[in-house]
């Protein structure tokens, strides 16, 4: 192909982006009034019977009883059925893999010498990945997009998104810096979880000297840190308590050593995975450190994960510990922290606060403003369901993103909608 | 701690090996024909010595109770004795004497049953040395048995047991295109796997579609590494069963006529096949895209063998019509999707649609997680369905996860419903099974109490557990 061609094919596809851009702008300008519905608000509000809720340009604007539809409002009588913020999954590589054995399609990890704090997977999320559709229609929202361990203890940043099907789905990069301890970390440090925890040390250390002294160290200078130069400053925004350090960490005696790791450097630690963290439950409260779990992972699929267990979130929630959930095939399948949550709650923690940790909790952990609850002034993300928000016999009626009314399709709906009738002779190579 | 095998007191004991040589005796000292005892030792070297412990007769009554075969009786009774059910139903005579489980407002089915695990083959913790499931040095293992693997303390599968699963089947991985033999379990707690696999069930083989065989061998640089090359691999495989079958049965037939033939050598692998081909083993296929289950089919035609299950079968919904005509059973997730290309076409509608279709339909975890929440699976699946139209009852679907399950094993004479006769494999549910908020509360196994929620005295504990976090304590 040549040059001219490259650029008539590259405008093209920035013009349609853009009229499509501006498309779901428009489409997103539309009032509803969503009557009669039971209202899980994930706020100090509670759960408000037959309520009313009013989105207007992208936001909720008003939320009440009886309330009064405008002209050009459309009103969804929602009465029987049970209204949520749209979900978020905190640990998800949704847009960075559309088929996981394909590495064509995998851009969630890379390999490269040197590159680990600094890595940013934002430039290559997808939104046009079949995984948003297929998430969004079954009520996440939003999700947290997280790096993969390559060759370093340090992951890289995570981003934050909307599952919106255009770049308007990007909410904000670099919400978090990721870290394995445990298992994964000796394996980046030769082999013992002595020399990981070393490594962490060191890394934060160096991070902070460079931080101080930053100025000492042009382009170009040979770095004789633990970490390159451009992991290091990657760091900068942990140490300076901008954003949270996630450490994959499980076993209860690793998780009380990342604690008084991050009092050290005085940063902001979040456990992930935390298979044992009930065991330290009390120790992890009282540091006021967040965990993200998978309430129904309760394998002891490791010798770091022995305590693992199905009631682990009501203990750690009767012990304050602030909860923030993710779920089973957590990518292809973010939504499903819907049934994770619901394993919880069937095992013992309030609604209401496995609620809170697929929404407002998440939000505020990873700095995402004004989603996560149903209040006035937040951004319209709201689920209409069909019964019960955390049974599995539930599902989404209607999808709202920003206000946006989503459709209810997937390619997964396609397929299905295409082989519904065996008996239709259509050729199915024509069924559009 | 309880479990349907437990250390006996001695008498029992001799009791149990007295009835063990009688049973042995009646298969050997019956038969004096020396080409039949040969057979039975060959078809099952290592047969079962499952014995469940006497059990008390009881009655489970005014309880919700799905039957496995689409019925739903409201207010109804379960009769036990010696481990078998005896009565199901609303309208007979309950013995004076006997003890009575009161079931107001709870809900019984048959014992869950997965047909498709790894427990036992890839234990937890997952270390290397667990990693027992998949015989990956030749394409074709066709004389391996899962069954020689098993670990019979992973302590996955009192956690399945928590889930209401009382049997299942554990099969090699899916890298080769023939992975070897399957065993189904009954899920008790014993020192060894003999005392653990369900008497009589039929032997199965793993067989594999897809990616997996050809990345394996395509990526030592042998074959097969592609579809075309799997195919070629199985029905070169078949040809030389066929040809050791007629070998072998020329040979039996000559036994005590005058032209007596040559013991022909013993070959494990063609065994196994070779019984398959006599419809004595069933066949397990992984296999997720139409047009590969098509082939299979084609194959299984070709070489006059039977496929009782395709396993992980992502694409069932689009061929379910022909799965209903060839009476084969599509075992799959509820929404498993994505890991590989194979497994893109995924529709959370599939089971429900091959239901819908009048085919076997299965849920399968092959997932020590998935397993123990089976019965949420298979509400997922249902609801799936029935949101897009369809009204699939919980008395139905039910049986994605017993009968349907049982009959795919070939156990569904014995165990997956509830009826006069069979096998006291049974759950009492906190809630309609197929709810987040139902709990397994009792689950027997052939009539025994193997798993009590609100009583640790029925609370199975593996060798593994023991000690393993506190040295005074157990793992939960």
């Amino acid at each position: 192909m040549n040059n001219y061609k490259l650029i008539h094919k590259l405008i093209v596809k920035l013009t349609t982006s853009l009229i499509l851009s501006l498309l779901a702008i428009n489409v997103g300008a539309k009032d509803y009034l969503i009557k009669n519905a039971t209202v899980h608000t994930a706020s100090e509000a509670g759960v408000l019977n037959s309520a009313d809720i009013l989105i207007s340009d992208g936001f909720i604007m008003e939320l009440g009883k009886n309330l009064k539809a405008g002209a050009n409002v459309e009103v969804i009588d929602a009465i029987g059925k049970h209204l949520t913020p749209g979900l978020i999954n905190a640990v998800t590589q949704i847009g960075l893999v559309e088929i996981s054995a394909a590495s064509s399609t995998v851009d969630h990890t890379t390999k490269q010498e040197g590159v680990g704090a600094s890595f940013n997977i934002a430039p290559a999320i997808n939104f046009r990945s079949t995984l948003i559709p297929q998430n969004r229609i079954n009520g996440l929202t939003r999700a947290i997009v997280v790096p993969g361990f390559g060759n370093s203890i340090f992951a890289g940043s995570s981003s934050a998104i909307a599952l919106l099907s255009d770049m308007t789905g990007m909410i904000s990069e670099n919400v978090a810096q990721h870290a394995v301890y445990g298992v994964g970390g000796a394996g980046f440090n030769g082999g013992s979880r002595a020399a990981a925890h070393m490594a962490l040390d060191k890394a934060l250390e160096d991070a902070n000297y460079l931080r101080h002294n930053r100025r000492r160290f042009e382009p170009g200078f040979e770095s004789h840190f633990s970490l390159s130069i451009a992991d290091l400053d990657a760091l900068k925004p942990v140490l300076e308590k901008k954003i949270p350090l996630i450490i994959n960490v499980h076993r209860s005696d690793s998780i009380i050593r990342m604690i008084a790791l991050a009092k050290k450097h005085n940063i902001k630690i979040v456990l992930q995975g935390a298979s044992e963290a009930w065991v330290v439950s009390n120790e992890i409260a009282r540091a006021n450190v967040p965990v993200i779990i998978d309430p129904i992972s309760n394998l002891p699929n490791s010798f770091s994960s022995l305590s693992s267990r199905i009631d682990a979130a009501s203990i750690l929630h009767n012990a304050g510990v602030k909860m923030v959930f993710t779920g089973m095939q957590s990518t292809h399948n973010g939504y499903l922290v819907r049934q994770s949550a619901g394993n919880a709650v069937s095992h013992g923690l309030p609604a209401e606060e496995a609620l809170k940790a697929m929404t407002i909790n998440t939000a505020e952990v990873f700095g995402i403003k004004n989603y996560g609850q149903i209040k006035v002034g937040m951004e319209a993300d709201v689920v209409i369901w069909d019964g019960d928000p955390m049974e599995v016999t539930t599902n989404a009626e209607q999808v709202f993103i920003k206000g946006q009314k989503q459709p209810m399709v997937s390619r997964a709906t396609r397929l299905r909608d295409r082989f519904w009738d065996l008996n239709d002779n259509k050729n199915k190579a024509y069924v559009k | 701690m309880h479990r349907g095998v437990l250390p006996l007191p001695l008498k029992k004991h001799l009791r149990f090996f007295f009835l063990l040589f009688l049973t042995t005796c009646l298969i050997s000292c019956q038969s004096d024909d020396p080409s039949k005892v040969d057979q039975q030792k060959q078809s099952e070297p290592f047969p079962s010595t499952y014995m469940p412990s006497p059990s008390k007769a009881f009655v489970i009554e005014h309880a919700t109770v799905l039957t496995g075969t689409g019925i739903e009786y409201k207010d109804a009774s379960v009769l036990v004795e010696n481990g078998l059910i005896k009565a199901v139903g609303n309208n007979f005579f309950i013995p004076a004497d006997i003890e009575r489980i009161d079931g107001s407002g709870k809900w019984v089915t048959p014992g869950i049953i997965d047909v498709h695990s790894h427990m036992g083959v890839y234990s937890s913790p997952g270390i290397e040395s667990t990693q027992d499931g998949n015989e990956m040095t030749a394409p074709v293992t066709a004389e391996v048995w899962a069954e020689h693997s098993v670990w019979t303390q992973d302590p996955a599968m009192p956690l399945a047991l928590a889930g209401g699963v009382t049997t299942f089947q554990v099969l090699p991985g899916s890298g080769n295109l023939i992975g070897g033999r399957g065993v189904t379990l009954k899920n008790v707690n014993a020192k060894n796997v003999q005392a653990m696999k369900f008497p009589d069930a039929p032997h199965s083989l793993k067989m594999a579609c897809g990616e997996n065989p050809k990345r394996v061998y395509g990526s030592k640089g042998r074959a097969p590494s592609t579809r075309m090359g799997n195919v070629a691999g199985y029905r070169t495989a078949w040809i030389k069963a066929e040809e050791y079958r007629a070998k072998w049965d020329k040979y039996t037939e000559s036994l005590g006529s005058k032209k007596e033939l040559d013991k022909p050598a013993r070959d494990l692998q063609l065994d196994t096949l070779a019984e398959v081909l006599r419809g004595n083993i069933l066949v397990h296929n992984h296999c997720y895209r139409a047009e590969e289950m098509m082939v299979m089919i084609d194959i299984a035609k070709e070489f006059g063998y039977k496929i009782s299950a395709f396993h992980h079968a992502i694409e069932a919904y689009k061929i379910a019509d022909v799965l209903a005509k060839e009476n084969i059973c599509s075992a799959v997730w509820a929404d498993w999707w994505g890991f590989k290309h194979e497994a893109f076409d995924h529709v959370r509608e599939n089971a429900a649609m091959v239901h819908n279709a009048k085919a076997c339909a299965i849920i399968h975890s092959d997932s020590a997680i998935g397993i123990q929440h089976l019965n949420q699976e298979t509400a997922k699946a249902m609801s799936a369905g029935n949101k897009n139209g369809l009204s699939i009852d919980v008395k139905d679907a039910i049986a994605w996860i017993t009968s349907n399950a049982a009959k795919a094993i070939g156990i569904g004479d014995k165990t997956g419903s509830l009826k006069e006769n069979m096998m006291a494999d049974i759950v009492i549910w906190s809630h309609n099974p197929l709810s987040v908020y139902a709990k397994a509360e009792k689950v027997f196994i052939d009539g025994v109490l193997t798993y009590e929620r609100y009583d640790s005295e029925f609370q199975p504990v593996t060798d593994f557990d023991l000690g393993i976090i506190d040295p005074e304590g157990v793992r939960l």
